[in-house]
């Protein structure tokens, strides 16, 4: 029987070291290790040749796929709606970088998109414009066969008006080029934790049961972790209440490690984590 | 592969042109995890020993390119990757002496997924986040 939940790394965990300590087949090696079989990338991070997709870069990513048994799930970019320092980013310019980013995308074998929208406020409230924007992309995200997914992230909760909206939007077009990325953050319920980072101290998060609506709309989650201890158990997230919801509920799709805890810069620090945070869901998926 | 601080040792440089030093240039990576298109930089100024080279007097060269801080505003369309540096120009009629220099850079970017309210960059202030903000180092001119 095929596992359902499977697990993933993004290379946005390894952002202190890229580039510097690190390189991509460096990223894979690691992954291999862990036995992850899903990578997220970052566009704007981690395609050398962006915006434009290089052949060499093709070459080397299907290489580096097939060596280490790695699957593309999450390909991560961005609507920068504050393009410019006086004014908003135009419609057309928007739509060229979107259907861009899905041809790339397309080309590396990705299906799943972190769409990351420009926001408004301190809740992370979407730009008002978000439905005109992803509504005149939807025609390309069907031929290019990819799922916009906004992330949900703390600050925000799942209950927040915004994400009702993006469940609506999905009902009301009936389309299925459009998704939700859950980020694990809206579930942080520990901020005192000495080593974490905490950017939102008084921030409001969701019970894991908040998720079940949802479910269906789901077509990626991050796993966000801040801290590990060396018994394997995340101190800030409520990880087995929320694998328990995600396995009763039979959902289908990636957990996807997101290390956002201290010391990304120390050489080998976040590989370590990495480790112990697969031994965590390893031993809490039960393989 | 860059070094690890965000001002690079290599290409620090004085720069010469018809047979006269006018200036010196120093190389630096975006610490911000993402590359950016240029109209999302905030250049800041260049401060070499106190003396200090206001932004926008700064000529940024990316992907091989020279850009005023005022084109670079217009370009949303040029793009500065994290695995590539960026060469500032500082022009300064004979360059710097051959010694020791305390080197300080500010730039930060803009990111339209965090909050408005966050998403700034002051010139005037000294400060480091995840986007931007001031960094130093000591380097030595040959």
């Amino acid at each position: 029987m095929m596992n359902k939940i499977k697990r993933g790394v993004s290379l946005y965990s390894y952002s202190g070291e890229y580039g510097r300590t690190m390189d991509l087949e460096d990223c894979f090696k690691d992954m291999y290790d862990m036995g992850a079989t899903g990578i997220e990338i970052l566009a704007n991070s981690h395609i050398d040749s962006y915006p434009d997709l290089s052949d060499e870069y093709l070459e080397k990513w299907r290489y580096l796929c097939n060596k280490y048994h790695i699957e593309p799930v999450e390909y991560g970019h961005w609507i920068d709606t504050r393009l410019y320092k006086n004014r908003l980013i135009g419609d057309e310019e928007a739509r060229e970088k979107l259907i861009n980013d899905f041809k790339i995308a397309n080309k590396l074998g990705f299906r799943i998109l972190r769409t990351k929208l420009g926001v408004i406020d301190g809740q992370l409230t979407p730009v008002e414009n978000w439905r005109e924007l992803i509504k005149s992309v939807l025609p390309e995200a069907e031929k290019y066969n990819v799922i916009m997914c906004p992330e949900i992230h703390l600050p925000s909760v799942l209950t927040d008006k915004f994400v009702a909206d993006y469940v609506d939007f999905i009902e009301e077009t009936g389309t299925k080029y459009f998704g939700l990325n859950i980020d694990l953050s809206v579930f942080q319920n520990r901020f005192d934790i000495p080593g974490v980072t905490v950017y939102a101290p008084d921030c409001k998060h969701s019970q894991p049961e908040d998720i079940i609506p949802l479910l269906p709309y789901v077509k990626c989650i991050h796993a966000k972790f801040n801290k590990m201890d060396d018994d394997f158990n995340e101190l800030t997230i409520p990880y087995k209440e929320i694998i328990n919801v995600l396995k009763e509920e039979k959902w289908e799709g990636y957990l996807i490690s997101e290390y956002e805890g201290e010391n990304k810069d120390i050489p080998g620090y976040v590989s370590h984590e990495l480790r112990k945070q697969h031994v965590m869901l390893k031993r809490l998926l039960g393989y | 592969m860059l070094e690890a601080e965000v001002i690079q040792y290599r290409g620090f440089h004085n720069i010469e042109e018809n047979g006269e030093v006018i200036g010196f240039q120093v190389c630096v990576r975006n610490n911000y995890y993402r590359g950016v298109w240029l109209s999302q930089l905030r250049p800041g100024r260049v401060v070499v020993d106190g003396e200090i080279f206001p932004w926008d007097t700064i000529i940024w060269n990316i992907n091989g390119k020279d850009y005023t801080t005022s084109e670079m505003e217009e370009r949303g369309d040029v793009f500065w990757r994290i695995t590539d540096v960026a060469t500032l120009k500082v022009m300064k009629k004979g360059g710097l002496a051959q010694g020791f220099h305390d080197v300080t850079v500010r730039f930060g970017v803009s990111c339209s997924y965090m909050p408005p309210e966050i998403d700034t960059f002051d010139d005037n202030a000294e400060y480091n986040t995840f986007f931007g903000g001031t960094y130093t180092r000591r380097m030595i001119i040959v």
